[in-house]
């Protein structure tokens, strides 16, 4: 820090020098003879008034001033370099603000109902219901979609399994603007209020955003829902005013405040995460390869 | 002699600000993550440092590396590395479980696998080599060395 201040002073002076014309070259100044001896440590100092001194003077004062424009250009070279690059990579992120979320393939049929921040979906005639936690943010929710959607989809038309979703908004701070996992659970939740749920459930996973990337806006959501036939303005009203967003919050702090719901976290801790299945207050452990079929099958 | 030990720290320094700058350079949502994890900053903050914090190690690697500036470059260094150290450090007396993120990666861990006591040692080693280069600023193959020199022929 010493250096920082010495520096400091050093311009302060250099600049009161500078400011008279011809200040660079015109030789001794008593100011600035002091300035440099103050730094130099082992540098001879030459008796006052000598021509010498005069020459050593100037000679300070021009490296003085080379090192403070030197400072100058480093600091000035880290403040554009923060400028440039927070435009760049804003730029960068918003690279997806004017695209339309694909239109996923899921069956529209099959009967759904909304159940606060949950949706029921499936056939009556099914003896299992499986209820999911699942975040439209969560990685590891895209992963399980990936691989097991197609497969509980079918279990669903087969009429042998029902399925709970549970919307939680778990990463709400984790998409850049924060907010996509509330406001992608309520603009499906609303959908699921029309009969649409399935195919806008799976258009979100098949085109997840990454976690700490830019999440789809309220009007790509919209659009969206304009794609799988949302059209009515009940649906852009409602994702635009967050109508579900407490029930979502609500229900996430609810899902992490049940013990039977919270997993190992490590270090002998437990915590809620996503995706969570379970049925009746068992988590089912989708680690073996046929969970699902030993499940509908009892 | 000093002087080579400076230009020999001068540029080890400018080598890890390159790579830390590069990691999260290449990927800003992963650095996104890593300083939300920090729970440092308000909402509107975390987009624009997480944007800006790659390009200011990436900056201070390239004056490093030139030796322009040096004792700026050194003192930013510094400032920057006291930030990091404070940030993991509230992380660890917060009982946070998260990685620094210090090259690449970040973001929430299990909690037995933080390595706060080794980020923060790694970090005053970095210090300490800003310092040196703060009080002292004096290297060889640097652009501040030929400045100071075409100033003292030009007499």
């Amino acid at each position: 820090m010493g250096g920082a201040e010495r520096n400091a002073r050093k311009r302060k002076r250099n600049q009161g020098g500078g400011a008279r014309p011809g200040g660079a070259t015109s030789g001794a100044r008593a100011g600035d003879g002091k300035a440099g001896d103050g730094k130099a440590g082992g540098r001879p100092v030459p008796k006052p008034g000598s021509a010498q001194a005069a020459l050593a003077a100037a000679r300070a004062g021009k490296n003085d001033r080379t090192k403070v424009i030197l400072g100058v250009v480093a600091v000035v070279v880290v403040a554009a370099a923060v400028i440039g690059g927070v435009i760049w990579t804003n730029n960068r992120k918003n690279a997806t603000a004017d695209a339309a979320i694909p239109v996923a393939a899921a069956r529209q049929e099959l009967p759904t109902t909304r159940e606060d921040a949950a949706v029921l979906v499936g056939k009556d005639s099914a003896k299992v219901t499986l209820d999911v936690y699942e975040d439209f943010l969560c990685p590891a929710c895209g992963g399980f979609e990936a691989r097991f959607g197609p497969a509980i989809e079918q279990k669903l038309d087969e009429g042998v399994l029902k399925v709970r979703f549970h919307l939680v908004n778990l990463l709400d701070s984790r998409s850049d603007p924060e907010g996509y996992s509330t406001d992608s659970a309520n603009a499906a939740l609303l959908a699921a209020d029309e009969g649409k749920f399935l195919r806008f459930h799976k258009s979100l996973y098949d085109s997840q955003p990454e976690e700490g990337a830019r999440g789809w806006s309220k009007d790509q959501l919209i659009e969206l829902g304009r794609a799988v036939g949302l059209t009515g303005q009940a649906f852009a009203d409602g994702v635009r005013a967050g109508k579900y967003d407490q029930q979502v919050t609500a229900a996430y702090e609810k899902a992490r405040g049940t013990e039977y719901l919270l997993q190992d976290a490590g270090n002998g801790q437990k915590a809620f995460g996503t995706p969570t299945l379970a049925v009746g207050d068992k988590v089912v452990d989708t680690s073996q390869a046929d969970w699902l079929e030993r499940l509908v099958a009892g | 002699m000093l002087d080579g030990v400076g230009t020999l720290l001068r540029l080890g320094l400018a080598a890890v600000w390159a790579v830390s700058g590069w990691l999260k350079v290449s990927d800003p949502n992963q650095t996104f993550v890593a300083v939300q994890a920090y729970d440092l900053l308000p909402a509107g903050l975390v987009s624009p440092v997480a944007a800006a914090v790659p390009f200011v190690e990436l900056a201070l690697a390239a004056l490093l590396l030139l030796g322009l500036g040096t004792r700026a470059a050194a003192v930013l260094s510094g400032v920057v590395l006291l930030a990091f150290i404070g940030a993991v450090a509230q992380s660890w007396a917060r009982g946070l479980s998260i990685d620094c993120g210090c090259f690449g990666g970040g973001g929430q861990v299990a909690a037995g696998d933080t390595r706060y006591p080794q980020e923060i040692a790694r970090d005053v080693g970095f210090l300490l080599v800003a310092g040196w280069l703060a009080v002292r600023p004096r290297t060889g193959l640097s652009v501040d060395g030929r400045f100071a020199r075409a100033t003292v022929d030009a007499r």
